[in-house]
């Protein structure tokens, strides 16, 4: 089978790949032609490697992704399972919200932060599987926890601002694995960071 | 019909005629010039703007030939902005509209930058790139408000480069001087924070460590550079994922730092490979203008025939761009 080019991202090519004999995803982060060489070299690498291992971390705290096959951190590239199904960022509903506050909550609790929490980043099938670990680092600091849900929220109101409830519908879902108390924290957190952004009205 | 716009929200003070066809008849400004090695002073800015406004406001209408008497509406800068210099063009604005009993439109100045851009440009539904001393965000319309997809977290690209600038003793706006100092160098980078957060980006870090370097024995041209490098290859990176997400196919670049070639050429190779088209904002018409106000003054008057009486104006220092309600765009 010859690679097929499905997606050409923002953070990297996707193709379609047969991998011992099986159908897979081959997720390519090519050079950046307006980034400097040097630059754009560490940052490929750095996050091919990071999310390789993120992917396989999130697993242990009950968040579905797709199993890694093989990583060459000098191509940049990461073989992983093809995953049937419809992207989250075109089938928003309000029981997604839910169950994407869960995941959130889940990885904050083995202090794995996402980085990129974006509808787009997840897909549907059965079940939701979250994609894309390449901004993910490990951190027990609310602030760092309070921005992953800052950029969530910043989704909603842009991207589904047509979801109702949406972000309502998140912190539920976010709150039924989190302890009351650590959410209350975090979203208070989060309106600190919004209180610091530009033009701000100042509560 | 036609609109006098009084721009006064930081350094500029600008008057400007445009009529409903978008042509602009005239555009006057001056700029406040901070001395060297400092920031815009809220108070000294805000006397410089007092002091010329009788005559930026004469020069408008004189090159657009055109009296008081003939102007429809007066639109002004209402926010975000500096107080002070906010309250210089309100005062002009009200005068004027009440003295000659003329419709009194306040305007988002962040707002008048992109429908101003959108004008010239001819972009009809693009993913805007603001970047200026005031703003740094990624925007799309959808549901009658421009909405924020990416932002910094904390300085604008705009005080990055101002910032970096004033430490090492330079006048603001710094952004040229520091543009051409980076194409003296020989392409040497060094290395500096890159920091994403999804689509948002934050520069606070890097002006420290970039102000860092420069007090090393680094030469000036090569930190410069990598400042440019770093600062602009963040905001690309920010801008493909949100063209990646919105499946935008027009990109349009407004504000101050869109007069930067380097980000221009950054974005463009972005935009070729989302398959975008893209747009940059004239570069006289990049930075704050009376221009601005008048066409959104005007857009927001024919659409909603809002307008505010004299006593009921008012001006917010902040006030940002994804509150206000936009109802003639689809």
């Amino acid at each position: 089978m010859q690679p097929t080019l499905i997606k050409k991202g923002a953070e990297a090519d996707i193709y379609i790949v047969e991998w011992d004999s099986k159908k897979a995803v081959s997720k390519v982060r090519s050079p950046k032609s307006y980034r400097h060489p040097e630059l754009d070299s560490i940052i490929r690498k750095h996050r091919t490697i990071h999310e390789a291992s993120f992917m396989s971390a999130a697993k242990s705290a009950g968040v579905m992704s797709p199993f890694v096959y093989f990583v060459d951190p000098a191509k940049a590239e990461i073989i992983m399972e093809f995953i049937e199904g419809q992207n989250v960022r075109d089938v928003l509903t309000p029981d997604i919200c839910y169950k994407i506050g869960r995941y959130a909550a889940l990885l904050h609790t083995i202090n794995i932060i996402h980085g990129d929490l974006t509808t787009s980043n997840f897909v549907m099938n059965k079940r939701l599987v979250l994609l894309d670990f390449g901004l993910s680092y490990y951190s027990e600091r609310t602030e760092d926890m309070a921005t992953d849900i800052r950029l969530i929220k910043e989704v909603f109101t842009s991207a589904h601002i047509a979801v109702r409830k949406a972000f309502p519908r998140f912190i539920e879902g976010y709150a039924s694995v989190a302890a009351g108390k650590k959410t209350e924290k975090i979203l208070e957190n989060v309106r600190e960071i919004e209180q610091r952004g530009r033009y701000a009205r100042m509560a | 019909m036609l609109c006098l716009g009084i721009e006064s929200t930081a350094h500029t003070f600008g008057c400007s005629v445009v009529n409903s066809m978008g042509k602009i008849l005239s555009d006057t400004r001056e700029v406040y010039k901070a001395p060297e090695g400092s920031g815009i002073h809220p108070r000294e800015a805000s006397r410089h703007h007092m002091e010329l406004s009788p005559d930026i406001l004469r020069n408008a209408l004189k090159l657009a030939n055109v009296t008081m008497e003939d102007i429809d509406i007066v639109g002004y800068s209402a926010g975000p902005g500096l107080g002070p210099c906010l309250r210089v063009g309100a005062v002009i604005a009200r005068t004027v509209a009440g003295f000659y009993k003329k419709l009194l439109v306040p305007v988002n100045h962040a707002l008048g930058h992109i429908e101003l851009g959108a004008m010239l440009t001819g972009a009809s539904d693009p993913l805007v790139l603001l970047v200026s001393g005031g703003h740094t965000m990624i925007l799309a319309f959808s549901h009658s408000r421009w909405r924020v997809f990416g932002e910094t977290l904390d300085i604008t690209v705009g005080q990055l480069l101002d910032q970096f600038g004033r430490a090492l003793g330079f006048a603001s706006p710094c952004g040229n001087r520091i543009e051409q100092l980076a194409s003296q160098s020989a392409g040497k980078y060094l290395q500096l924070p890159y920091v994403i957060k999804g689509n948002d980006v934050s520069f606070s870090g890097l002006l420290t460590a970039a102000v860092k370097l420069a007090s090393h024995k680094t030469e000036l041209a090569d930190t410069c550079y990598s400042l440019q490098e770093t600062a602009f290859a963040m905001l690309a990176e920010a801008v493909e994922r949100a063209l990646s997400f919105t499946n935008k196919k027009e990109m349009m670049i407004v504000g101050g730092v869109a007069a930067n070639k380097r980000l221009a050429q950054m974005l463009d190779s972005v935009c070729n490979r989302q398959d975008a088209k893209l747009f940059v904002c004239p570069i006289k018409f990049a930075g704050d203008n009376g221009a601005q106000i008048a066409w959104t003054a005007l857009q927001e008057y024919l659409a909603t025939k809002m307008n505010v009486q004299v006593e009921e104006s008012t001006v917010q220092q902040s006030w940002r761009l994804d509150s206000v309600h936009v109802s003639w765009r689809r």
